[in-house]
C-alpha cells in the first residue's frame, strides 16, 4: 500500500469536497479546512520530479493563491467575493483531481509492464 | 498489430536507457534537496491549522484573530489572550496543549527550513544548474579538460582573446584555484563520460584540450570525445602525453596534435641557446606565434575553390596597399611551404597565404579575403 498516494490524494480530494460545500452553503470552518487541505496538497508535492507531478503542484498552487485571499475576504464580510474566489479554486481542484487520476492510470500501466 | 506493440516497447527500453544529461542529474538532485522541507512545512501547517481550528470553535468563528493568537502562542511572542473565549477554562486547556506542542513544532521547523535553505549544497547545485544552462548556449568554445598549472596559463591565454571554454575537471579540490581564477563556465565531473561532455557543449564545440595528467585518462577522453566528434577537421582536439609513443598513438585515436611538454621546452630552450646572438628575433617570432606580442600577429588564410583569387599573381590582389598585411609565405596543398614569394608568386587552388600584419588589419583581412574577395582582385 502506498501511504504517500494515501495521504496525497486524501488531501486533494478533502480540498475539493469542501471547497464544494463552502460554495453551495459558505461556512467559515470549511473555508479554514478547504485551505489547509489545499495547503498540505501543495506541500506534499514539492520535490516531486515528475512532469504530472509538477503540473499538480502548479494547479495546487493556483488554488492556494484563489483560496487564501477568499479565506481574508470572507473574514472581512464580503461573502460573495469570497464564494467567486473559492470558485476559481473548485476550477483547479478539479484540475489537480483529474491530473492525480491520470498519474493513478499511467503508474498503474508501468506497474503491469514490469 | 503485436508488431506495433513490440515497437513499441523497444522503443520505451530505449528511451529507459537514455543516459541523462548532467542538467538533468542536477536538476533531479535540487529537487530532492527542496524535498527535505516537505515535513517540517507539514509540522508547521499542522500546528497552525489546528491552533486556528480550535481557536475559531473556542471564539465562534472569529479567524484573523484565531490565526493570530496562534501565530503569537507558537511563536512564543504570547502578548495575550486576544481571542474570544481564549481566557475561559477550556481555552486556557488548549493554549496549555498548543504551547507545548506548537513551540517545539515551530522551532524546529523554522530551524530545518533554514538549515535546508541554507546548506551549501542547494546553493551550489542552482548556480551549476545555472551555469549549464548557458553552457548549452555556448557555440564555437573550447573544452580544457583537467585544470592545472598549464591550464591555469590556457585559460588566460584564452580569456585574453575572448575565446569562450568550459574547463571539466573532476577534482573537487581544483575548485578553489578554478574559482580564484574567475573561470565562468567549469563542470565539476568526471570527463570521460559521454554525459559530462556533452553537457559541456561538445556537439557546439570548435576544439577540446586534454590535459589530465595521466595517458590512460587523456586515452579514455580523447576516444570518447572522437566518437561523439568524428570530423578532425571541425573538431580540434589537442593533448599532452608523457612520451614520443604515447603521443603518436593519442594521434591515431583521435587527437588532432599531442604534444609532449618536457620536449616542448626543451625545443624552445634550445632555440634560445642556439640562436643567442640574436635572441630578439628568436624572441620575437616566439611572442608572435604564442600570441604574446600584441602589435604583430601572423594568420593563416585558405584560398577556398572557386575563389577568384585563383590564378591571380600576389601582384595582382597587392595586399600591402589594399588591406595593410603582407603575405610572407605560402603553405601549398601537399604541405610545403613557399618562403620567398614576389609580386610574380601565383595563387593557386588550396594554397594556404601565411599573411603578416596588424592584428586588427589581420582580422578584416581575413573577413574580406574568405567572404569578399573580389574587393582585392584589381
Amino acid at each position: 500500500m502506498r501511504y504517500k498516494k494515501i495521504i496525497t490524494d486524501f488531501f486533494i480530494l478533502m480540498s475539493l469536497t469542501t471547497n464544494i460545500s463552502f460554495i453551495v452553503s459558505p461556512n467559515p470552518y470549511e473555508l479554514v479546512i478547504t485551505v489547509a487541505a489545499n495547503l498540505a496538497a501543495t506541500i506534499l508535492k514539492i520535490g516531486e520530479g515528475r512532469v504530472l507531478s509538477t503540473e499538480m503542484l502548479a494547479s495546487s498552487l493556483v488554488a492556494d493563491l484563489h483560496l487564501i485571499p477568499a479565506l481574508f475576504i470572507f473574514f472581512l464580510g464580503d461573502t460573495v467575493e469570497a464564494v467567486g474566489l473559492a470558485q476559481g479554486a473548485l476550477a483547479a481542484n478539479i484540475i489537480s483531481v483529474i491530473i492525480s487520476i491520470i498519474e493513478t492510470v499511467l503508474s498503474a500501466f508501468t506497474e503491469e509492464e514490469e | 498489430m503485436a508488431k506495433r506493440k513490440l515497437k513499441y516497447r523497444i522503443k520505451r527500453r530505449l528511451k529507459k536507457k537514455r543516459e541523462p544529461k548532467l542538467i538533468e542529474i542536477y536538476e533531479r538532485r535540487f529537487i530532492e534537496a527542496l524535498r527535505e522541507i516537505r515535513i517540517p512545512l507539514l509540522m508547521l501547517h499542522t500546528a497552525l491549522t489546528v491552533g486556528t481550528l480550535g481557536y475559531m470553535i473556542l471564539s465562534g468563528g472569529d479567524f484573523i484573530n484565531s490565526f493570530y493568537m496562534t501565530v503569537i502562542t507558537i511563536g512564543t511572542i504570547g502578548y495575550g489572550e486576544v481571542v474570544a473565549g481564549s481566557e475561559t477554562l477550556y481555552g486556557r486547556i488548549f493554549t496549555s496543549f498548543l504551547s507545548l506542542m506548537g513551540i517545539g513544532i515551530f522551532t524546529t521547523s523554522v530551524t530545518v527550513i533554514v538549515r535546508i535553505f541554507f546548506k551549501e549544497d542547494i546553493i551550489k547545485l542552482y548556480k551549476a544548474i545555472k551555469m549549464l544552462r548557458e553552457i548549452e548556449n555556448l557555440e564555437g568554445h573550447y573544452i580544457i579538460c583537467g585544470y592545472d598549472k598549464t591550464s591555469a596559463w590556457l585559460a588566460q591565454s584564452l580569456k585574453k582573446r575572448k575565446i569562450p571554454f568550459v574547463v571539466v575537471e573532476a577534482r573537487q579540490s581544483a575548485l578553489k584555484y578554478i574559482q580564484e581564477h574567475r573561470i565562468k563556465y567549469f563542470i565539476l565531473e568526471e570527463p570521460h563520460r559521454r554525459s559530462t561532455l556533452l553537457s559541456a557543449g561538445i556537439k557546439k564545440a570548435r576544439g577540446m584540450v586534454v590535459n589530465l595528467g595521466d595517458d590512460a585518462t587523456n586515452i579514455a577522453v580523447i576516444v570518447t570525445a572522437r566518437l561523439m566528434r568524428p570530423s578532425k577537421e571541425d573538431f580540434y582536439i589537442f593533448s599532452f602525453a608523457s612520451t614520443d609513443g604515447t603521443a603518436e598513438k593519442m594521434e591515431e585515436l583521435g587527437a588532432n596534435k599531442a604534444l609532449v611538454p618536457n620536449k616542448l621546452l626543451a625545443t624552445r630552450l634550445a632555440a634560445y641557446i642556439l640562436h643567442t646572438s640574436s635572441a630578439f628575433i628568436s624572441d620575437l617570432f616566439d611572442r608572435i606565434a604564442f600570441g604574446e606580442e600584441s602589435d604583430i600577429d601572423i594568420l593563416e588564410i585558405k584560398v577556398t575553390p572557386g575563389s577568384p583569387l585563383v590564378g591571380k599573381r600576389l601582384r595582382d590582389i597587392d595586399l600591402r596597399k589594399t588591406l595593410k598585411v603582407t603575405v610572407i609565405a605560402i603553405r601549398k596543398e601537399d604541405g610545403t611551404l613557399n618562403v620567398t614569394v614576389t609580386g610574380e608568386t601565383p595563387i593557386e587552388e588550396g594554397d594556404t597565404l601565411i599573411v603578416f600584419g596588424e592584428p586588427k588589419n589581420l582580422t578584416r583581412a581575413q573577413r574580406i579575403l574568405l567572404e569578399n574577395p573580389d574587393k582585392v582582385v584589381v
